[in-house]
């Protein structure tokens, strides 16, 4: 009965679209632990968490955009909005309702930006790739504008949620967990559904009474949300502010998507994918600064082993497909 | 179920300044199946459109059960049962059947989640009525991608018939079914009008025309010009009706005597790929061989692997000598040339004009150096000339053709090369009658000038009215060949079955 149930779960988890991710994550966490002696020790992974959980609310976003048939290029622009917001806003002396105010604010604003993104791709038309291009700048032209320089604090009680353990659990798998339930859930509604239609062949779906602009329209609302939720995290991490801090964290985001086993084409893919992608490329860095190399190598390292997992796939169907023939 | 009798009176409509539609009239009952014929832009499909809500009229009414009605798009037609199974699919590929067939009207349950297993249960159900006529036992969750066009209109079929339909269009449903899969949806289809369900048919396959329609409305040029019984009308009054003059020629090749002495141009053998098994063929200059048998049975990947576009094991020999096809330039610098059956997609770039389209696979002899002019003027012959194209100039983008003449330009672009060996797969799927005749014409002149043709269609009668021989295809193996005295329909249909010795 117990091997049937085995045997049941591993057939299904051979289909999913994520099984060479999660594979490639297994062979970069044995390959990083016989790097680092303390690896599998609790700071380690804890550290490992609380330094990537912001990409994993961003790229979760992506995700969303993507399967959409969308892109977005503004998320690490709206990181560093929000967090200037978050900061300015605060300031160390910050009462409850001050910072309650603020983080509505900040949540405002990532909501209003994806709003932006999505009225002028769904509706309007435009190129997503170019129009999130231009909103970024323009989103990272106001954080400049509300902090000229970086600096300012928040509350030590701010901070203090990212850092805690609630029932023994450190509080960045918390939030992952709540990622993951809430993806869960938007999956199995029709929303979620109409999601994976629109991004797969949007005239078929418009032709099955998809509301195919709307379903755009809110990818990129979840998206803006969800880069909201990554700077407000990112915020209660680091304590202070910069406009520049999301600028490096749109790329890796993408990355994280594609590593997670969703196709760029849209219409494939999931948030599960992409929370073992950021991992994936978590996984890369650490072993890279592990490994000794020097440090004017690594981008180089680094952009390679990416380039390398995503062909993956492919030269295996390419051997695959030779053996066949 | 709900009765409904529907009433299209007068609709007009204009794209610019072309008419698509002058003077469109159309009536169905509950219990009865209509059909609605006509030569390509003759305007069935616009009046289809308008009827089911795609598109909206210029003029005239719609009336259901005597009250009129206007539609503003698809789902509102749906809601009041008239549901619409178009040409072209609306399936989006990577999803399931069962996702697919319940997409836009999902059941749900409290707090907005799916009721999943109960889609699924009542996909099975639907699938069932198609139990037993497909290759592969189809599941719900099963992805699009990996279905067969046959299986995928399946799919087609009964995600309309989901919506509960009591006005059902079905546009050229059948196209790409084989025999046993319209036999049975044609059973359904008597099922269906017994239990009051109205269907509009729109086929351009006669013998189907025959054997399920009670009524018939003929369009020609944007106009209805006649609504009769079927039991009225002669095949050949049918075809008279469509046809301008009513001067109605059926220019089906008569088969050549000699071509036994040809030389032969290609030879196969024991050639395998991942469906096919171990084919052998011969074909001669100046002969027309046709590829038969249900849908599916490796016919494409035998042309695709003689065009070099997918992977085979085996020995193919090309004017005596073998011969390496690894991609299409091979096939085409040994002057073979393939007509996809996908012609949207694989023959055509839709949004280009005719001309360079018709120039593509040409470049290599207009472009070193460059001959803009002779390429356009072999262009104008070809286009103006065997082919008949009706455009409005070379610069008309192709997508703005009608089916039939877009299938033109991709022949044409490959005559531009003039091909040794020509390949076709499916060719006038979806083709209209006066079309197909020219189509026919083109083909037997083709054959006469010496070059070999290798034909695949699902349409019997094309098969035995145009081909030398036949070879017919099942599950990857050729299991009949046949020509002479027994090169007809019976041993046709007991070979496609696979019953053939």
């Amino acid at each position: 009965m117990k091997a049937a149930l085995n045997f049941g779960l591993l057939r299904r988890l051979g289909r999913q679209y994520f099984l060479f991710s999660l594979l490639l994550l297994i062979v970069g966490v044995v390959i990083n632990a016989s790097l680092q002696a303390n690896f599998f020790k609790p700071i380690a992974l804890v550290g490992l968490l609380r330094t990537y959980l912001p990409l994993v609310l961003l790229a979760a976003g992506q995700t969303i955009v993507i399967i959409g048939g969308g892109i977005d290029l503004s998320v690490g622009s709206v990181v560093s909005m929000v967090n200037v917001i978050l900061v300015t806003r605060m300031g160390a002396e910050a009462t409850q309702s001050q910072v309650l105010m603020a983080v509505s604010l900040g949540l405002l604003a990532g909501i209003l930006a994806g709003a932006l993104n999505g009225a002028c791709i769904a509706f309007l038309r435009f190129q997503p790739l170019v129009t999130t291009f231009a909103t970024s700048s323009i989103f990272a032209g106001i954080a400049v504008w509300i902090l000229p320089r970086p600096g300012g604090s928040v509350p030590e009680s701010f901070m203090q949620p990212y850092r805690s353990s609630p029932l023994g659990i450190t509080f960045p798998l918390w939030v992952i967990l709540g990622v993951a339930l809430i993806w869960w859930y938007l999956r199995s509604t029709r929303f979620g559904r109409y999601l994976y239609a629109t991004g797969g062949d949007a005239y078929s779906a418009y032709m099955s009474a998809v509301p195919v602009e709307w379903i755009r329209f809110f990818s990129y609302v979840a998206s803006g949300l969800m880069a909201a939720l990554s700077g407000l995290l990112l915020t209660m991490s680091i304590g202070t502010g910069s406009a520049l801090i999301g600028l490096d964290m749109t790329m890796p985001s993408i990355v994280s998507v594609v590593l997670g086993g969703t196709a760029l084409s849209g219409g494939g893919g999931g948030v599960i994918g992409t929370i073992l992608g950021v991992f994936i490329l978590a996984i890369i860095r650490n072993i890279i600064s592990f490994a000794n190399v020097p440090s004017w190598w690594q981008t180089l390292v680094n952009g390679l082993a990416v380039m390398l997992i995503l062909a993956g796939p492919g030269i295996w169907a390419l051997i695959r497909g030779r053996r066949d023939s | 179920m709900n009765k409904v009798s529907l009433s299209a009176q007068h609709l007009v409509k204009h794209y610019g300044g072309v008419v698509a539609l002058a003077d469109g009239n159309l009536e169905v009952n509950p219990g009865e199946v209509m059909t609605l014929v006509g030569a390509n832009g003759s305007g069935k499909s616009t009046l289809g459109k308008i009827v089911t809500g795609v598109v909206a009229p210029d003029g005239g009414r719609l009336l259901l059960n005597d009250r009129e009605v206007v539609f503003r798009t698809p789902h509102a037609a749906r809601e009041l049962g008239i549901v619409a199974v178009y040409q072209e699919l609306s399936l989006v590929p990577r999803m399931t059947i069962a996702e697919n067939i319940w997409l836009g009207h999902e059941w749900e349950r409290a707090g907005g989640i799916l009721r999943d297993a109960e889609m699924r249960q009542r996909t099975r159900e639907l699938l069932a009525l198609f139990e037993g006529t497909t290759h592969n036992h189809l599941d719900p969750d099963l992805p699009i991608s990996a279905l067969s066009p046959g299986e995928k209109q399946i799919v087609e079929i009964l995600k309309a018939l989901s919506w509960q339909p009591s006005v059902l269009f079905l546009d050229e449903a059948t196209a790409s079914l084989d025999s046993r899969q319209v036999n049975r949806l044609f059973d359904l289809i008597q099922d269906w009008k017994r239990q009051g369900m109205a269907i509009v048919f729109i086929s351009h396959r006669l013998d189907e025309i025959y054997r399920i329609a009670d009524r018939v409305t003929v369009l020609r040029n944007g106009r209805t010009v006649a609504a009769a019984p079927i039991s009225d009308l002669s095949k050949q009054e049918l075809i008279n009706l469509m046809i301008e003059g009513g001067v109605a020629t059926r220019t089906n090749g008569k088969r050549s005597e000699s071509y036994a002495a040809g030389e032969e141009v290609l030879r196969v053998e024991s050639l395998s790929t991942t469906t096919l098994r171990a084919i052998n063929l011969v074909l001669r200059r100046g002969e027309l061989v046709g590829l038969g048998g249900l849908q599916g049975q490796g016919q494409t990947e035998l042309l695709l692997a003689l065009f070099g576009a997918i992977p085979y094991t085996g020995q193919i020999y090309l004017y005596g000598r073998p011969a390496t096809l690894r991609r299409p330039q091979d096939a085409m610098r040994h002057q073979i040339a393939y007509v996809p059956g996908e012609r949207n997609t694989a023959g055509l770039l839709p949004i280009q004009s005719i001309l360079d389209n018709l120039l593509l696979p040409s470049w290599k002899y207009y472009g070193f150096p460059l001959r803009i002019r002779q390429a356009q003027a072999d262009a104008m012959a070809v286009a103006g000339g065997g082919l008949k194209l009706v455009m409005a100039g070379l610069d008309q983008p192709v997508n703005t053709l009608s089916g039939g003449n877009a299938q033109k330009v991709v022949l044409g672009k490959w005559l531009l090369r003039r091909p040794q060996i020509l390949l076709l797969d499916d060719p006038t799927k979806g083709v209209d009658v006066g079309t197909k005749g020219e189509f026919y014409k083109i083909l037997s002149d083709l054959r006469a000038e010496g070059t070999a043709i290798l034909f695949y269609s699902t349409d019997d009668e094309e098969l035995l009215g145009l081909c030398d021989r036949v070879l017919v295809l099942h599950d990857g193996k050729i299991t009949a060949e046949l020509s002479g005295e027994r090169l007809v329909h019976s041993e046709l249909v007991a070979a496609a079955m696979g019953s053939s010795t």
